[in-house]
């Protein structure tokens, strides 16, 4: 869960009254467009995402403009431009112009969990507007924070100062920065990243002003939710499949889904953290989603989350696998249970179609749970395969790739015909 | 930022060789010890690691939880255990996530001698992890996890936390000379799998749980490894996000420690570095430098050589990294070559594809096609005694105010049963119902002859039987009482008692033998063991009756392997001469078993249902054949009963509609009796009716008891209301002269009727109101608790039955009529909104139209009406009663609907 700009990060900042950048949205009148030209001489163009997007000046989509005629001209051009990050390509839905504030010095600060410190950091530098990575150490600091107390404006304070921050800004900075704590401390945020704050001077006071936010939220974290942020914000983030089955989230985990491409032909039923990240690996394209059921899922909730899967996917789907290392704690048969009967009754509502059917598990029941698969496919007439825990995962995994591309390719429309045959007969 | 450190870390780290981690002597105590998870796994730790658990908390709460060591005594807080005098040094917590903080808190303020913390929890917030670090760095504990399954010493037969190898872990978990650090709990038991089977086993494991905090992580792993004497070479399973695996090599590149075992590697999640949601493990999310492919090019470094080929078998004497486990018994096989070390035990197997069970239905490219092997033990023995079981199966819980079979969908305000609404139902015979109720599904065209053949069979009664509900009758004994009376008697006769066996007979034969639908031709052991276990020289007691079930089995066509078991039984027994012992018997159950063949095989219904089901087709059949109201003039019942093969073709819920009325049903009677039985199947598992039945089943009694106890759990009090209705109709109607209520052209004007009705309620409202005599009795049937409020109220199951009477042409008067009586209602100022009529009313509309021209006639009394109706509601419900008690009996305890003292009071 991620946000990007400052439509959406504004929110943020006013929660604990950090100076951000005036803006208006895509949905300003030419003549309020005029108005805050007219106020602030210039204004900042740049296409709003969902999401967390970065790199957006690097690829040319952010626009100074002076005149209400270049700002109509950027919002057309940017209002639904593409934007290719890494391997990502987003389309903005809409755009910000914010007021242009002018400045002698941008700062980069961010808070982050860092791993080699097994803790929060903040990192900041003087050096802002640009990529952070690009900056040699020395331009750079790396603070770690003591989560019970926060940030200390000494930090700040050493921090500016041993990265060459001129002495002017930094009172203004160690006043403001440390409240950045707060906002991540108490909202639930795993990283908020401020790029570039711009210090502008205003009368005899200097004020740190925000002009572009990125912050990501854990998911296991319900704070975000007293932000207040629009219900639908991160609802783009998840495909209609992924959003009934995270209606079922639970402390507990045992319904993790990520679709991975819609016009796969295996639902992987993935047990495990370890199998979720290895199986998906080895299924690549043909995985429709990656999932984790692990955690020992009780039966109504194993059956619910068949039932989803089914409904999104039975169609188009050649191959049901289900795939997990020797559980330590889940019990099979309840698993199975859950996923076989949710196919039974999904087959007696939808129709018969030939899927095919690949199992390798270890666990608890794990023979109770195997026959229960196999009486319930001996009677649907699918064909299936079933490896213990004595199989090599990978390698199940591998066979349940080959026997899904000869069963798209040909098995398939070979066994409909035979079946066909036989119901005439 | 001040804190502990203990070199060569800049950080706290408490032990110096994993010899220390896990030991014999630690003493554990479990928060939210008798949570669901810990429940289970906590007895299989203890008992692994010979009584190690010394205490639990459970919040609020004290007790034990047994184990096979003996009671585990269980606080209400951490404090309480530490004022009993137990010391403990290590605690594993289960708290729900939002909880886990508050528990770590409470473990290091209150113990000062802990040492370690596992947490198993998943999904801690990275708030609460970071805070949990802090505080456990200060306080000098050890952190495993959160999400993680713990830890284990194989040597000492030590396993806290999870639950590391399963139910069994001295199965997977055996001694050697490999230690696993593992970023999935599921993949340390895999990989400790993997290893046995080669011949190499485990000196300590831990689950390290992958969240964005890593507490135990793998630079403090491997320099405890180093230090330990048991081990020799370190396998590990890594996936993206985070900089341990770095720290740890760099560390050892600059000799912060020493390290000189080999590292058999695994890293996986390439694909992760796309995705911007963690799915799985919370911390496996990468930024642009911690992704698989840099965690693979780390250790490659380290390694000084690539992937490991399991051809080529390169390796260093660093180690290796391996592109998944599959490849991890090999990869440590030719590391230890390389340090010249030996597999600590011979190999028992590899790790190739061996099919357990595959299909008979398609043959697959011979590349893939691959044999069937045996299990290795215990699983093969498993395989062949679990082969045998058939049906479904379902967990043993207290069912007292549950059920498996009924609801009250809370959308729709409609019952269901087994998923299909009452309005559904409504559409279909008694009979189908009646299947439907115990098979889950409703029967197959060609059953429902045998379905309407069994059940009619059992309508034969002994007639002398009906003196004793004269006697009740004459007594005042509602209908319910006087069929109780007889179903108390039924017990567990002979009759159903032998069925049972028959089918159970059947059934096992089918499994023993594993015969199936392909089956083409019979054993000869098969034959022999029929003939020692069911065959006979006595001659079996032949009736018309049993020959004609005889002809019946012999005849069918149906393809379902029971059948065909059954017919060369009695081709076996006619060929040998031999008689089938209680053949009728066994003819019933091979009908019985036959039609729920099917819904057994898929699991829907359990095998004790399928053995049982005879009785419930006897007492639901019986229930009718007692019910006739005037059998004196009811010519129609004397043949249903007695003991000649009549009317055994005819629908069954034809017969019964002329056991009740009488008569010979006319133009849409049937459907709308069949309607009535529909609409009154169940209400949801709330009501007394459904009560009385599961509170028998609960104390152990058999189903004809059951039976009873839904009959004594009903009385005027059902269908009275639409009792109450009848009788206003008949009131209002009496003197009408309506001779059809089913024919629209009647020349009564209804609008002007209701109007008058409504007009003298709203009267009599006003005189009560005045006169404040007592409470104003509202109009039976109309208005209904949920469907209310609005402008113009509905009840939508009422909606649906008058849409599908509409649809097919069926007219009644009295049921027009309440449609304008709710309007009238209103016009006339009575009801502030037009009130629904609702499905009660149904029910007394069609009642009333059933028996209108014979109450006008004088051929039945205002009594036999009431009474009608009253069994009218039997009918329907008995059909939801079997299936409540069928699913009890599968799901339930003895005594479960026993209410708790604590949930008692007592009144002054």
């Amino acid at each position: 869960m991620q946000l990007s700009g400052l439509r959406y990060g504004s929110r943020l900042l006013q929660l604990v009254e950090f100076p951000v950048a005036e803006f208006l949205d895509g949905s300003a009148t030419n003549q309020e467009i005029q108005q805050f030209l007219e106020k602030h001489k210039k204004l900042v163009v740049k296409p709003a995402f969902y999401g967390g997007v970065g790199k957006k000046g690097k690829a040319g989509l952010v626009r100074i403009v002076s005149t209400l005629q270049e700002a109509l001209q950027a919002k057309r051009e940017l209002f639904f431009a593409q934007h290719t990050y890494g391997n990502k390509t987003v389309t903005a839905n809409g755009v910000t112009m914010e007021a242009f504030v002018p400045s002698d010095l941008e700062v980069y600060f961010s808070i982050s969990s860092s791993t080699v410190r097994r803790g929060p950091v903040f990192t900041i530098t003087p050096w802002g507007g640009v990529d952070i990575e690009a900056l040699p150490p020395e331009k750079k600091a790396v603070i770690e924070i003591d989560p019970f107390t926060g940030i200390n404006a000494f930090e700040i304070t050493n921090a500016l100062t041993d990265t060459g921050c001129p002495e002017a800004f930094i009172s203004a900075l160690t006043q403001h920065l440390p409240k950045l704590w707060d906002l991540y401390d108490g909202y639930g945020l795993t990283t908020i990243e401020l790029n570039p704050i711009r210090v502008m001077r205003k009368g005899n006071h200097i004020l740190p002003v925000a002009c572009d936010v990125k912050a990501s939220f854990d998911q296991d974290n319900p704070a975000w939710k007293r932000i207040g942020l629009p219900d639908d914000l991160f609802q783009t983030e998840t495909t209609p499949f992924e959003a009934d089955i995270n209606e079922l989230r639970t402390y507990q985990g045992q319904s993790d889904v990520l679709e991975m491409n819609p016009k796969g032909t295996i639902m992987p039923f993935m047990f495990g953290g370890g199998a979720n990240s290895a199986g998906t690996e080895a299924l690549g394209e043909s995985a429709i989603f990656s999932s984790d059921f692990g955690g020992n899922p009780p039966y109504e909730k194993m059956y619910e989350i068949s039932r989803i899967v089914f409904e999104h996917w039975y169609q188009q789907a050649d191959m049901l696998l289900l795939i997990g290392g020797k559980a330590n704690n889940t019990d099979i048969y309840v698993t199975f249970k859950g996923v076989f009967d949710a196919l039974r009754d999904h087959v007696a509502k939808a129709g018969w179609k030939p899927l095919y059917v690949v199992i390798g598990r270890g666990g608890p029941n794990l023979v109770k749970g195997m026959f229960y698969a196999k009486d319930i496919l001996d009677r649907l007439r699918m064909p299936y395969k079933v490896f213990g825990f004595d199989t090599s995962m990978i390698l199940t995994l591998e066979y349940a790739k080959k026997i899904d591309q000869w069963w798209g390719a040909e098995g398939a429309a070979a066994y409909r015909r035979q079946m066909d045959k036989q119901a005439r007969v | 930022m001040r804190q502990l450190k203990t070199r060569p870390f800049p950080y706290y780290v408490g032990l110096h060789s994993l010899e220390e981690l896990v030991t014999k002597e630690n003493r554990v105590c479990v928060m939210n010890i008798l949570g669901s998870e810990s429940r289970k796994v906590t007895p299989v730790s203890h008992e692994y690691s010979g009584g190690n658990v010394v205490a639990g908390v459970q919040y609020g709460r004290r007790g034990v939880l047994e184990t096979k060591l003996g009671n585990i005594p269980v606080y209400r807080s951490i404090r309480e255990v530490m004022d009993a005098g137990i010391a403990f040094d290590m605690g594993v917590v289960y708290i729900p996530p939002t909880g886990v903080l508050k528990a770590v808190s409470e473990l290091v303020t209150h113990n000062e001698a802990l040492k370690r913390i596992v947490i198993v929890t998943e999904k801690v917030p990275a708030r609460d992890s970071r805070n949990i670090r802090a505080l456990c760095q200060e306080a000098g504990v050890d952190v495993i996890g959160a999400n993680c399954l713990g830890m284990a010493n194989a040597w000492d037969r030590v396993r806290i936390g999870g639950s590391l190898g399963g139910d069994h872990p001295e199965e997977t978990l055996v001694k050697g000379s490999i230690a696993i650090h593992s970023n999935s709990g599921n993949f340390t038991t895999t990989m400790a799998e993997y290893l046995r089977t080669a011949g190499f086993g485990i000196s300590t494991v831990v689950s390290s749980g992958k969240d964005v905090y890593i507490h135990f992580a793998l630079p403090e792993f491997l320099y405890a490894a180093q230090n330990d004497p048991r081990t020799k070479a370190v396998v590990i399973y890594v996936e993206p996000g985070g900089y341990y695996e770095k720290m740890a090599l760099d560390w050892i590149k600059d000799r912060t420690f020493g390290f000189t075992k080999p590292i058999i590697a695994c890293v996986t999640g390439r694909w992760k570095k796309n995705i911007t949601r963690a799915c799985g493990h919370a911390g496996a999310l990468s930024g642009s430098g911690d992704d698989a492919e840099s965690k693979e090019r780390w250790f490659d470094a380290y390694f000084g050589v690539g992937e490991f080929d399991p051809k080529a078998r390169i390796v260093s004497k660093r180690g290796v990294r391996v592109s998944s486990i599959q490849y991890i018994p090999d990869a440590v096989r030719a590391v230890y070559e390389k340090i010249d070390e030996a597999p600590d035990f011979p190999s028992t197997g590899d790790l190739s594809l061996k099919l357990w069970l595959g299909d008979n239905f398609v043959k697959v490219p011979a590349a893939l096609d691959l044999p069937l092997v045996t299990p290795p033990a215990p699983y093969d023995q498993q395989v062949v005694e679990v082969n045998k079981q058939v049906g479904a199966h379902y967990l043993r819980q207290n069912m007292s105010r549950k059920s498996g079979a009924s609801r009250m969908n809370r959308e729709t305000q409609v019952s269901e049963l087994h998923g299909k609404s009452v309005l559904e139902l409504s559409q279909c015979t008694m009979e189908e119902n009646l299947f439907f109720a115990l098979g889950k599904v409703m029967p197959e065209k060609t059953d429902v002859p045998t379905l309407n053949l069994i059940l009619n069979l059992f309508m034969k009664i002994d007639e002398r039987r009906m003196e004793l509900i004269d006697v009740a009758r004459a007594n005042g004994c509602t209908p319910n009482a006087y069929l109780a009376s007889q179903i108390a008697l039924v017990g567990d006769k002979d009759l159903l008692a032998k069925s049972r066996n028959h089918a159970k007979f059947i059934i096992d034969l089918i499994r023993e033998f594993g015969l199936d639908e392909r089956t083409k031709t019979f054993p000869p052991e098969l034959d022999a063991f029929v003939a020692s276990k069911l065959l006979g020289s006595e001659p079996s007691r032949r009736t018309d009756i049993s020959e004609l079930l005889f002809k019946e089995v012999r005849k069918s066509r149906k393809g379902c392997v029971a059948l065909r078991v059954c017919q060369h039984i009695i081709d076996l027994a006619g060929k040998r001469g031999l008689e089938i012992r209680d053949t009728y018997e066994f003819l019933l159950a091979t009908i019985a078993v036959c039609v729920l063949w099917n819904p057994m095989l898929e699991k829907r219904i359990s095998r004790q249902m399928v053995e049982d089901s005879v009785a419930y087709f006897y007492l639901m059949a019986r229930i009718v054949a007692y019910s006739v109201v005037d059998r004196a003039n009811n010519p129609h019942w004397k043949k249903l009963v007695d003991q000649k093969l009549s009317n055994l073709n005819a629908s069954f819920t034809e017969n019964a509609f002329k056991v009740l009325f009488g008569r010979l049903p006319e133009g849409c009677d049937l459907m709308e009796f069949q309607t009535l039985m529909g609409l009154t199947v169940t209400n949801g598992p709330g009501t007394l009716s459904v009560m009385g039945a599961k509170e028998s089943v609960s104390a152990r009694n058999d189903i004809s008891m059951a039976f009873v106890g839904f009959l004594a759990n009903t009385g005027r009090a059902h269908g009275g209301n639409g009792f109450e209705a009848i009788e206003f109709l008949v009131e209002k109607f009496r003197e009408t002269g309506l001779t059809d209520p089913g024919d629209p052209n009647h020349g009564l004007d209804l609008k002007a009727m209701a109007n008058r009705a409504a007009r003298e309620y709203g009267a009599y409202k006003q005189r009560v109101r005045e006169t404040e005599e007592s409470v104003v009795k509202p109009l039976p049937c109309v208005n209904h608790p949920v469907f209310k409020g609005n402008a113009i109220n509905v009840d939508p199951r009422e909606q649906y039955v008058a849409a599908q009477f509409k649809e097919l042409g069926v007219y009644n008067a009295f049921w027009e009529f309440y449609h304008h009586l709710v309007q009238e209602l209103y016009d006339e100022g009575v009801t502030r909104n037009v009130f629904c009529v609702n499905v009660d009313a149904v029910l007394a509309v069609i009642t009333l139209k059933l028996v209108w021209k014979d109450l006008q006639a004088g051929r039945v009394t205002a009594r036999q009406v009431q009474d009608l109706v009253f069994t009218l509601f039997l009918f329907g419900r008995s059909i939801g009663i079997a299936a409540e008690i069928a699913d009890h009996r599968d799901r339930g305890t003895d005594m479960d609907c026993r209410t708790p003292e604590s949930e008692l009071t007592y009144v002054l």
